[in-house]
Order: C-alpha cells, then structure tokens, then sequence
C-alpha cells in the first residue's frame, strides 16, 4: 500500500508537469522548471506535509476529527504570516513569512494540547478549534484594519482560500526546509503516539515522554502548516480526509499511518492541484479555482461522515 | 519488589494518601480493598512512579493498568498487546503471542478491540501488560466488567504469575475474589492502611472499612453490624 | 457638549429642539423650491461620480466620498480636499439637503431608495468605458449640473491621440486579472495602437511567458506590501517590457483618461 501511495505520488508528479495554463504537454524550459516544477513541489510538500501533521494531530490528542485547519493551527498561522506580510517584514526578510506562520502555529498548538491534555470529548476538542480558529480570524481582520494597505481584507480573503498558482522556484526554497525538518520529526513519533492511544498516564508508564513526544509533535505541526500557509494560503482538510482513507488498508495504530499519510497527502493535494490547473482549460471559467476550496468540498463531507460515526 | 513510603498526597488540597508505607515483594499477590476514594489508584499510581515529583520506576521492571483502561483507536487484539513491548523498544513476538495465549486470546487476536465485549477488551488490556512481562504487575480493577468466571481466571492467571515470582498488586472490589486469590489484602480507609495481613485476618478491617456486617460461621444468618 | 449651565432645560429644551426641527424642514422645502444657482447642493456617492461633479461644477458640491481625496485614485483630488465628504448614509445625505444624488448604477441601493422615498432627486451614471462614452456622459452631465460650456472644454482638451504604439499589450489588475474587450483600460490599449492580448479572464503566467515581447501595463507599485501584486516579482516576467499606467487615470473614465493613452503612445 505505502509502495503503491509513492508510485502515485511519483505518477502525478510527472502529469503535474504535462498540465498547466497553455494547456497539455511539455512546455519550453522556461515554463516546465520556473513554473510548472515549483508548483508540483510546493503541491506534493505541502501535500504531504498536512497529511502527516494530520495523522500526527490524530494520535496526539487521540481524536479522529483533528485536522490541523480544523483545529485553528492553520488560522493562527495565517495569523503570523498575515501580521509579517502587512507590516512588510517579508519584503525585508522573504523568510519571516513561514516563521512568523511556525510562531503562530506552535501558539496555536500550545493552546490546543494544553486544552487536549485534559481529554476532551471530541466535541470539546472541535469546539476549542473552532473557538480559536474565530479568535485567530478576528485578530486578522482587526491587525489588517490597521495595515497600510486599504485592499488588505480583499487580498486576504482571496489568499486564506488556498492556491499554488505562479509560484516561484524562491517559494520552494522557503517552504521546503521547515516542511521537511517538520517531516523528520513527526515520522520518528510512532512508538509515542502508539503508547498514546491508551491515554497519557499509561504512556508515561510504559516509559514513553509524553511531554517531550507532545512538544515534538506540536513543533512538527507548527514547521509544516506555518511554512504551508505563508506559501499556500489556507489549504485545511488535507489533515483530516488522508489519515481517515488510509485507516482501512494500514490499520489504525498511529504510527502505521505516518509515512502513508504524508505519501497520500502529497498525491491528494497533487490531484487536487491538477483539478485546479485544468479546469480553466475544460470549463468556461474566468479563473482557477482556489486549492482551499477543491480540498474544503471534498473533505467537508468526510467531517460530516466521521462525526456522525462517532455519535453514539 | 515494590514499596512506597513516602510524604501524603495531597491533591486540590485534599489528601488523598497520608504517610503510608506499603510494600510487595516477589511471589505475592497483594489485594488493595477499601472504599471509593480510600486511594487506592493513587497508592498504585504512587508505587508505578505516575504522581509528580514521585521517583520514575523503570518501565520494562513495572507495569500498570488503569481503571477502565481504553484505546483511542481501533487497533486489533494483537497490536494492543504488542504495545506492552514498547518499554524494551522490540517488537520480539514470543512474548506477545505468551501474553495473547496466556489470556485466551490467540482466537481473537486480529479483532478490532473496539468491537469486542467488556471483558475481552480488559483481558486485551491485560496482555498488553503481561506482554512487557514485567517482574511487577500494577492493576487497578483488572476484573471490573468480567463475568465470575472470567474474573476468577484472572485472577487464577495472576497467581501464576506470582508464583513464577512475579510481584502482583491489585485493587479489588470484589472481597470473594480476594479472600480466594490475594496472597496477602492491604485494606486502605480515608487514605490510610488500617490492615495489612493475610487476606482472612484483614477480612474485619475490610468489612468495617466497607461498613458491611462481617461473621465467620458455617450457618447461615444475619450478622449483627461489627463495632 | 458641556450639559451643566444650560440655559434652556427640561421642557424649554424640548420646545426649543421642536422649533429648531420645524424650522430646517421648512427651510429644507424652500431650498428644494428655490435651488440658488451656486449654492453647494449636489452630493455624490461614487469615486466616479465625485470627479466627474468635481471637474464640470465645484462650487455645487456640497459633499463626496472619502475616496475622491485620495490622489491614487482621483485625479480631482486636489479639488475634493477642500469639499465634505459623506458616506452613503441615507441620514447623512438627507442632512445636506441635497437637491441631486449622483450615484453609480450598482451598490447603495437601500440608501438610494430611501433618498428617492424622501422625494431627493437621484441619477445614477454609468461610467464610461470608451471614449465615445466619455464623451456622451460628459456632455449630459454638463446638460445636467448647468456646466455644458465647460464640459465641452474639458472634452476639447482631449486631443486624439496618435497610435503611435505598436504590439501586444496586456493591462494587468491586482490578482492578475487581466482588462478584456470592452472595458476602458481595453480602449486605451487600441487608442494607443496596441493589440489588447489581454481577455478579462485571469492572466495566465505560462501563456505570458510564451510571448516575452507583451508589453505590461501596470500601476506603479504600491507603497505597501501587497499580495495582489506578488506575481509581478516572478522570474518568468523578468524580462517583458513593462509601462506604468496611474490608476487615477483609467479607474474612472473622463478626458484625462486620454493622457493614459498619450503616456502609452509616447
């Protein structure tokens, strides 16, 4: 199963560079690499990334319905990355941009764990995502009626939507180091997060640093879906659907699903980004449709579906 | 062995345990009775090294269970037992496959044990802890949910397992069972031991911690309250 | 307002706040009767429509929007600084005793209908999207605001200009939004001599970096950070010939929409 995931993973890599604006196939050099490449990057590692911060989020705080968006981590980020953009921080230093989004995600994942390590029924722990997803979206709009720019609300309302499009080869190089030092930490959890399924105490008991394995993840976490958002906008629900298609073929201990969620995050959100690329070209449509929004259709149906399995 | 002597424990400024001293050697069976909130879970949490600030125990040497232990997901039979293997950082399969035998689990082993009864769940719990085959055994309520039957037999496992030398501390409701398999009964009241003997001449002090008429008589007939 | 000390209180106040009501509504009638020739009696609700009021008869103004002040936007701006400006409030319009509302064709519609039920005159203007429009919108509204003389000086000034330009243009918008046919920033691009290789969808970067000789008009950079405009900085349009348009000059089409057209074609 997780060989079949890279064969697609590397397969829609490949069709990734076949489609773009000016239709199908091999474009010039200058298109495939400066265009065409850093997007199916960007897709495939943020991709990936949010899969396995998905899967990680499951087993830390031991719910299915966890998803990095869901929960505000990505709202908080947007946050970060919305106060260094308005207040010129990225024009000065283009990486403030994923750290302030890393700031913003690991404030937002200190609140959440600290709220999750009193075991709170699923609908609590959603409930306190809402609630900081509402917080962190106020302080947005309330920080941009203050910023220079008088579009700022506008611009950001089309960016918190998600989208790949025009990205460059510098976006790469920004997002790939926290996304991948983030991957290395989260892979190595497994054994933690597998000790954690029988709750925090019997974890320590079995030896495991349950402080030390929340504070990993919660850093892991913070690297992929700040550096996702300063690059990507609001891209949620990649998190949540991954981990939860996976489950019937790897199992459910959490650390049979890390690898595969990264590998399935990455081909989800490249499929989605193909979705994105082509339907300009098949439908009479005056733009893309943002990325946020292709991953919010197909995932809200699955936050429905996993809800009501677990209602009693 | 196992012992905790120590400071009280005062949780949200009640305390739960007061200076007690307690302690297990190999080859017993020692039964925790007393009422609820006499702190019982807290001595055994004391003795697994979970308070804060109480010193760590070595996990492949302890094991604990909790009361109504449960797993966040669906894993199967097998792979809840595997995890009892995590303190010696294998994935050594004899032991796990000793532990899924030993709790007459082998059948079951590839269920999901979200999808079984009660008390096949606890015995899964069970062999997660027998599969770390530690050389002591904390359990906190291991036969709630069981069946007589079913609850006899763990208890007939855990006898074993002190007689192999193994050191078993367990928090019992259920006096019978005690009386029949502990080695010794330690009867905590209020947060302090107010027995500590073999398990028929602590049998008064339980009773009286309980506040239940206690008699030794063949015939049957009321008892007339103890004190 | 310092309340202790009043010399009017309690049903006094009251009566006085009656007259003072009575009083503007009666005055408010005579106004609407009798409108004085230069008396500031117009009030505009659109970035458009404050220009288009502000060149043909600044002296009837009596308020316009906040955006008319800002120089980005409004080539009146210097004009607009020393007029009131008012939000579309039906409360705050009425206050100013308006005898025309001019508005544009979208937006405002509850504040509108409440003026109109209140028996305000109001004209909505479509902006213009060609020159032929400018044109036609200048001279009714000169018709309309008593100013025809100087509408026609102000069309006069807008010389034809040459298509001195040659090749494809694309004029860009925030968002890479692209001006297509029919609008004015397209009728600017022909009047230049420029082929419009724009189509109003969203710009495609790879068709762009197909044809490296597209000529791209843009706004100057704003003076703040902006994620609309983070396209631009992308390797792949690194080498097109770029002009920079100021979007006062095509946001509202009027005669100084012709300058646009001679910055383009010089």
């Amino acid at each position: 199963m997780r060989a079949a995931l890279a064969v697609l993973v590397l397969a829609l890599l490949g069709l990734a560079l076949l489609v773009g604006a000016t239709g199908f196939g091999v474009p010039e050099a200058a298109i495939l690499w400066e265009l065409r490449l850093p997007r199916a990057l960007l897709a495939a590692l943020i991709g990936g990334g949010l899969g396995l911060s998905g899967a990680v989020l499951q087993g830390a705080v031991r719910n299915p319905l966890a998803d990095p968006a869901l929960l505000g981590i990505g709202g908080a980020a947007g946050l970060g990355v919305v106060l260094a953009f308005y207040w010129g921080l990225g024009l000065a230093f283009a990486p403030a941009l994923p750290l302030a989004g890393l700031v913003g995600a690991a404030l937002g994942c200190c609140v959440l764990f600290a709220f999750a390590g009193r075991a709170p029924s699923a609908p609590s722990l959603i409930l306190a995502g809402v609630g900081l997803s509402a917080l962190a979206s106020a302080m947005q709009v309330l920080a941009l009626a203050f910023a220079p720019n008088p579009y700022a609300l506008a611009e950001v309302t089309f960016w918190l939507m998600g989208g790949l499009a025009d990205r460059a080869p510098l976006h790469v190089a920004l997002a790939a180091p926290p996304i991948l030092l983030g991957g290395a930490i989260m892979l190595r959890l497994g054994r933690g997060l597998d000790a954690l399924a029988l709750g925090e105490e019997t974890a320590a008991s079995l030896g495991v640093p349950v402080g030390r394995t929340l504070a990993l993840a919660a850093a892991g976490v913070a690297l992929v879906v700040g550096a996702a958002t300063a690059v990507g906008g609001g891209i949620g629900f990649v998190g949540l659907v991954v981990p939860h298609l996976l489950r019937p073929f790897l199992g459910e201990r959490p650390s049979a699903l890390l690898a595969g969620s990264a590998r399935g995050g990455a081909a989800l959100l490249l499929a989605a980004d193909l979705v994105a690329r082509a339907a300009p070209l098949l439908l009479p449509l005056s733009q893309e449709p943002p990325l946020g929004v292709l991953t919010a259709l197909l995932g809200a149906p699955f936050l429905v579906r996993i809800a009501r399995r677990m209602a009693p | 062995m196992i012992a905790w002597h120590d400071s009280p424990v005062v949780i949200g400024g009640r305390t739960i345990l007061h200076r007690v001293a307690f302690r297990a050697k190999a080859g017993e069976l020692v039964a925790l009775v007393g009422p609820n909130g006499a702190g019982k879970s807290t001595l055994l949490r004391a003795l697994a090294g979970l308070l804060p600030g109480a010193p760590k125990q070595d996990s492949r040497r302890v094991a604990w269970l909790p009361q109504g232990a449960r797993c966040a997901w669906g894993l199967t039979v097998a792979e809840v037992a595997a995890l009892g293997r995590i303190p010696h950082g294998d994935a050594d399969p004899a032991p796990v496959e000793r532990a899924l035998a030993a709790c007459g689990l082998l059948e079951l082993r590839d269920s999901r044990i979200d999808r079984l009864s009660g008390g096949q769940a606890r015995r899964a719990m069970l062999a997660r802890v027998l599969a770390g085959e530690p050389a002591v055994l904390l359990l906190d309520e291991p036969t709630a949910d069981l069946d007589p039957a079913a609850a006899h037999e763990v208890m007939a496992l855990l006898r074993v397992r002190a007689r192999a030398g193994a050191c078993v501390v367990v928090v019992l409701h259920d006096l019978g069972l005690a009386l029949q398999h502990a080695t010794r009964m330690v009867v905590l009241a209020d947060g302090r031991i107010t027995a500590d003997a073999t398990p028929g001449d602590a049998l008064p002090a339980a009773a009286a911690a309980f506040g239940l008429p206690y008699g030794l008589d063949k015939r049957p007939r009321l008892l007339p309250p103890v004190r | 307002m310092p309340r202790d000390g009043h010399p009017l209180s309690g049903p006094a106040r009251w009566k006085k706040f009656f007259c003072f009501f009575l009083f503007t509504k009666r005055s408010a009638f005579f106004l609407l009767a009798f409108p004085a020739q230069a008396a500031p009696d117009i009030v505009s609700l659109n970035l458009c429509t404050d220009q288009y009021l502000l060149a043909l008869a600044p002296e009837r103004a009596a308020a316009v929007t906040f955006l008319a002040r800002d120089p980005d936007l409004s080539v009146m701006a210097a004009t607009a600084a020393g007029i009131p400006t008012v939000r579309a409030d039906a409360e705050a319009v009425l206050a100013l005793r308006p005898a025309l509302v001019l508005a544009a064709p979208w937006g405002a519609r509850a504040t509108l209908d409440a003026l109109v039920r209140r028996g305000v005159a109001v004209e909505r203007i479509t902006p213009p999207t060609d020159f032929a429009g400018i044109r036609a919108t200048f001279r009714h509204l000169g018709a309309r605001l008593g100013a025809s003389d100087r509408a026609e000086a102000l069309l006069a000034q807008m010389d034809d200009a040459p298509r001195a330009a040659q090749g494809a243009a694309i004029a860009l918008e925030p968002r890479g939004l692209t001006a297509g046919p029919g609008s004015l920033r397209d009728a600017v691009l022909r009047a230049a001599g420029l082929a419009n290789a724009g189509d109003g969808r969203q710009l495609s970067l790879e068709a762009l970096a197909r044809t490296p000789a597209t000529l791209l008009v843009l706004a100057p950079p704003p003076a703040y950070p902006a994620r609309a405009t983070e396209f631009l900085a992308h390797p792949v349009l690194a080498h097109h010939p770029r002009r920079e348009i100021p979007p006062r000059l095509t946001i509202c089409g009027g005669p100084w929409t012709a300058d646009a057209v001679a910055l383009l074609a010089r």
